[in-house]
């Protein structure tokens, strides 16, 4: 009979349908606080990212072992693509979480531009671990940003000093398109211009150009003697590659987003060779907390290097934790206390916020690539006149 | 503009040019035989020069230390993969969907073509970052008043200029070739000559894939690097020359993809604020040329049924 | 016509009208839990459910109830639909992300609608859908950012922006069928996303702030007051969005079943014939065309000014490839089919994490499949009925 059919099928169906209700059923409540890491985990930059994921995944699991926590925390980590849309995304996705008391966030300068709107319009309280365009702090009034890396003011200050101090005369800048490249050419020809160089020529790239000939054509015309990079590592090995196949003897000249091994990875044969940079803060091993946290990292077996942002997230992310422990899982107390971090301790030195938010990291190093690796440049060969760098 | 300048935006010119006419050639192909677009054609040469990449870490790893001899055998085995890739497409998603309105075809290859490039980025070893592809060509140049004409840049062109000519032989002085362009003007006939049907269009399909193999790997080659994107870009530059030479004529693909990196060239000549806009010119004029002539500069010749 | 059945008993001996309104709350219930569940099993325990529905539906004869109550009772059900969708709005209440996953997928519904319009009614492939999503958010963004013009009037400025820079593609579009035509618009869409990188006056790569949605002087970014609860902003946008999906759905509804429609059916299946009939060819594309990127351009305003930051890359090539895989998957020229497809592409990807990397790969090997097992898509277009209530005889 057709009826006594549909209702074992009806039967059978809501037996299955209740199981998967079942299924459903809510989470139990428990006494974990969670926190938040957003960086560029897929992508060019990637190993940036899963650096600062990991460190300030070492910095819960640390506390977490630490018998003394008020609460257990669990980190949920959310990738930005480095994109800027992405960031927004997944930065929004975040801040609405209610269960998600702060965040450590952003490698991209630019997606960090685009997402602090929103950290703001939902009252989330979140520190940067490694972007490094000023404006991000001080082009808004917002309580809920800090930043416990430096900007790329110090860097390009630093920059052209020792490189006009090296006795370089001319240079070609090149820099992408993207509030980052933007921020560095800003700043680097200012400083430029004030200690004597001169700039033959600027030029913007976008972030996922591939073919440079016409711009480097041009350089070539121009004959430089630097080729100064503002942006990040793929764009940077690309440019080398072709600035070698066009038949261009300019120094390399590159910002802190080609300090990491990717640079390396992505070059063949000695075209990394010479290559100068600079990152603020003090290598890892000469921080106040270095040691401890290399031999950490160390510990804990993560696949991935620190990189060169990697104390910071752990910096940042411990910071957070000192300040929940303190006032608890709420978002306003944690704001509130963030905004009165004075000499704070922590692996890179003290941290002290100023009224923006922003901490003050005086040191740049200068880094030269050597065999393969990124030196300090007051250990290279370079700088004992063993080898020299182009056109010297 | 002094002739240094001018000769080296020639060189890249031509470079690129020969690139997407390689490129073109296969849809060009693929689009007589069946009258289909095999839209993942891009991605297919995106693979190719995956493939070569892994040989090279194998070829490496076994210790042969010859250029020369990495080269060929790299451009040996990525040919016949992507060859023999191209044949399983025509084979299982094609030759099926021979019946449905050919629009269906373009969705699927481009489907698989977008499937392709994802699988790639995901699955591949650290695929979403670019590879360094080795730098296995001579590296000397020559210095012509200002500009550098480079070793591997003349070998690239006339390499690519030989695998044009002879695929051009092949389609027109053999007997394979003669099938070919049999099938292409009517399947029914072709077959009731004794012409093996499927066969020939797996054929098809596998040359113009390994044309865009040894496009791939070229690409790596000049500029030492692949990444799982670049097939898009490719595959569109290809498909766009090939239109606008017309569908179904090789002369006229060939036509196409130097005309397109023409315009690229021109471009980024004629714009100095931002090379990026060479692309916004180039695809513009490919668009107001279709305005222009519906089917191509060489307009195809068919007929509809009514 | 006259009806010559009689009145069917339904399912269970229900009538067809409660099985429909039952089958509403059901979906509504559904709709409310999935896009709150938060765990990977939850969801999936739901997506399990909601397959096993579906292919209840079809075993136990409450399809033939349902199709049967959407047919009679069009009034009633379709009024029970919008109470559902305000309800499910309602009940999400205070949560953000839902709500706004919920508006992201009404709005991607309204483009892929239109798109439906452009591609299932009419044969004419646009790949460039994303583009004209974008010229309507990037249109929010300049006038919110630069002018006072009153924000509903941008939201038709959107679509009217997104016509105008249409009808400068109609040409090459018009005149070419098939591939060449799908060239342009593929050339189009990847054209769009580059110029919009390398101009600095439209932000750049950085992209550009949106400001929010007023109407008559309500801030949308500030959340509403219910019933003494505070509901999140997102619900505004819910609302608005919404509306502007019900409306799209009727408008394209009322196309289909129109004289228009009809003429779009024909040129689609035939160019030549249609021509010898004396249809104007010309005519009907340049409206069809138009009007799915109206329909694109006034959805990305409103999304502009719900994420209230938009940049070149969410508007590449590939998310126009995921637009069409919406109407592909859903069924060509099915109305309903859209909406679920929508629902799937949208929501799934969000909801379930670990496909979030996937979801491209995923959903082009699925529309693979279908394309080679199920070209009619998820709910395929019916035949036309000419009369509401009349059916050929079985």
């Amino acid at each position: 009979m057709k009826f006594t059919e549909h209702r074992r099928t009806f039967l059978s169906a809501a037996l299955a349908a209740s199981l998967s209700l079942a299924l459903a059923g809510p989470a139990l409540a428990k006494d974990t606080v969670k926190v938040g890491f957003i960086g560029p985990l897929s992508g060019g930059v990637s190993n940036m990212g899963l650096g600062g994921r990991n460190s300030a995944a070492l910095a819960v699991a640390l506390r977490n072992q630490d018998p003394n926590a008020k609460y257990e925390y669990e980190l949920e980590a959310l990738d930005d693509e480095c994109k800027p849309n992405v960031g927004v995304q997944v930065a929004t996705k975040m801040a609405t979480n209610r269960k998600v008391v702060g965040a450590v966030t952003h490698y991209c300068s630019a997606v960090a531009m685009g997402t602090v709107d929103i950290y703001h319009k939902f009252n989330m309280p979140m520190i940067v671990w490694a972007a490094v365009l000023p404006d991000i702090t001080y082009g808004n009034e917002y309580p809920e940003v800090h930043r416990v890396n430096g900007t790329m003011i110090n860097q390009n200050e630093t920059a052209a000093e020792f490189m006009t101090g090296q006795g370089y005369k001319t240079w070609a800048i090149i820099h992408d398109t993207t509030d980052y490249g933007k921020g560095h050419n800003k700043y680097f020809s200012q400083f430029l211009t004030e200690k004597g160089g001169e700039i033959l020529g600027t030029f913007g790239v976008t972030s996922d150009q591939q073919d440079f000939t016409a711009e480097l054509t041009k350089i070539k015309e121009l004959n430089p003697d630097v080729v100064y990079f503002g942006g990040l590592t793929p764009i940077a090995v690309r440019i080398r590659q072709q600035m070698d196949k066009l038949g261009i003897e300019a120094q390399f000249q590159g910002v802190s987003g080609i300090k990491s091994d990717a640079y390396f990875a992505g070059l063949s044969g000695d075209l990394a060779e010479g290559t100068v940079t600079f990152l603020e803060g003090a290598p890892a091993a000469k921080l106040p907390g270095g040691e401890y946290f290399m031999a950490e990292y160390e510990k804990a077996g993560f696949g991935e290097d620190f990189e060169a942002y990697g104390p910071f997230a752990f910096a940042a992310m411990n910071l957070l934790l000192d300040a929940i422990e303190e006032v608890g899982p709420d978002r306003k107390a944690v704001t509130e206390y963030l905004s009165d971090v004075k000499e704070h301790d922590s692996i890179t030195g003290p941290i002290t916020f100023d009224d923006h938010g922003q901490n003050t990291v005086a040191l740049i190093t200068k880094y030269v690539a050597q065999d393969g690796q990124w030196v300090v440049w007051e250990d290279s060969e370079y700088a004992d006149g063993t080898r020299k760098l182009t056109g010297k | 503009m002094d002739i240094g300048l001018l000769g080296q935006y020639l060189a890249n010119g031509v470079m690129l040019g020969t690139m997407y006419a390689l490129v073109a050639v296969g849809f060009t192909l693929f689009f007589g035989v069946l009258d289909v677009i095999k839209f993942s054609h891009g991605d297919v040469l995106m693979l190719g020069s995956f493939t070569g990449f892994t040989v090279y870490i194998g070829v490496l790893a076994m210790g042969i230390e010859n250029p020369w001899l990495m080269i060929a055998v790299i451009l040996l085995v990525s040919i016949a993969a992507t060859a023999a890739l191209g044949a399983l497409i025509a084979r299982y998603l094609v030759l099926p969907l021979k019946s449905a309105p050919p629009l269906n075809i373009l969705l699927i290859t481009l489907m698989l073509g977008t499937a392709i490039r994802e699988a790639v980025r995901l699955f591949y070893p650290d695929g979403s970052n670019p590879k360094a592809f080795p730098v296995l060509l001579p590296t000397a140049s020559v210095d012509l008043g200002g500009f550098a004409l480079r070793a591997d840049s003349v070998i690239l062109v006339g390499a690519g200029i030989a695998v044009i000519i002879g695929l051009n032989l092949l389609i027109n002085r053999t007997r394979l070739g003669l099938a070919i362009r049999a099938v292409a003007q009517d399947e029914e006939t072709a077959k009731i000559m004794g012409i093996n049907y499927t066969m020939i269009v797996l054929v098809t399909f596998a040359i113009g894939s390994g044309a865009a193999a040894f496009a791939g790997i070229m690409n790596g080659l000049y500029y030492n690097e692949v990444n799982f994107g670049m097939g898009l870009l490719l595959g569109l530059i290809g498909f766009s020359a090939a239109i606008i030479g017309g569908l179904g004529n090789i002369y006229g693909a060939i036509l196409g993809g130097f005309l397109f990196a023409g315009l690229q060239t021109v471009g980024a000549v004629a714009l100095p604020f931002a090379s990026a806009y060479k692309d916004v010119f180039a695809f513009g004029v490919v668009i107001a040329l279709m305005a222009w002539k519906p089917t191509g500069l060489i307009a195809e010749r068919s007929s509809d049924r009514v | 016509m006259k009806d010559k059945t009689t009145p069917k008993t339904g399912w269970l001996g229900l009538p067809p009208l409660a099985v429909g309104l039952g089958a509403v709350a059901a979906i509504v219930v559904f709709g409310w839990q999935f896009l709150l569940a938060e765990s990977e099993i939850a969801v999936l325990g739901l997506v399990a459910l909601a397959a096993l529905g579906g292919w209840a539906l079809g075993k136990t004869g409450i399809q033939d109830s349902l199709n049967e109550a959407m047919r009679s009772h069009n009034r009633s059900m379709n009024g029970a639909i919008l109470l559902g969708l305000l309800a499910v709005i309602f009940l999400l209440g205070e949560e953000h992300f839902p709500l706004l996953m919920l508006t992201t997928m009404l709005l991607y519904m309204t483009v892929a609608l239109g798109l439906n319009v452009q591609f299932g009614l009419t044969g004419m492939v646009n790949f460039a859908g994303a583009a004209f999503f974008g010229m309507g958010a990037y249109t929010s963004a300049v006038l919110t950012e630069h002018t006072a013009v009153p924000p509903l009037l941008i939201l038709v400025a959107g679509g009217a922006i997104a016509a105008a820079i249409g009808f400068l593609l109609i040409v090459p579009v018009v005149r070419t069928a098939g591939h060449y035509s799908a060239v342009v618009t593929i050339a189009f869409g990847v054209l769009f996303k580059t110029f919009l990188e390398v101009n600095d006056v439209l932000g750049g790569p950085q992209g550009l702030m949106v400001g929010p949605m007023k109407l008559f002087g309500w801030d949308f970014n500030s959340s509403p007051m219910l019933l003494g609860m505070e509901m999140s902003f997102y619900a505004n946008y819910a609302l608005l969005g919404g509306g502007l999906a019900v409306l799209a759905f009727v408008l394209t509804q009322r196309l289909e079943r129109s004289w228009l429609g009809l003429t779009l059916d024909s040129v689609r299946l035939d160019e030549t014939a249609s021509a010898c009939f004396g249809l104007n060819v010309v005519r009907a594309k340049v409206l069809a065309f138009t009007f799915g990127n109206v329909l694109a351009g006034v959805a990305g305003a409103l999304y502009g000014m719900m994420i209230s930051f938009i940049a070149p890359n969410s508007f590449t090539f590939a998310d126009s490839l995921l637009m069409v895989s919406i109407v592909l998957l859903g069924g060509l020229g099915s109305l309903w089919g859209t909406a679920l497809a929508a629902a799937i592409v949208v929501l799934l990807p969000e909801k379930l994490q670990i496909l979030q990397e996937y979801r491209f790969l995923l959903f082009s090997g699925l529309v693979i499949l279908m394309l080679l097992f199920r070209p009619q898509g998820l709910l395929p277009r019916k035949v036309r009925s000419y009369f509401p209530s009349w059916r050929p005889q079985q």
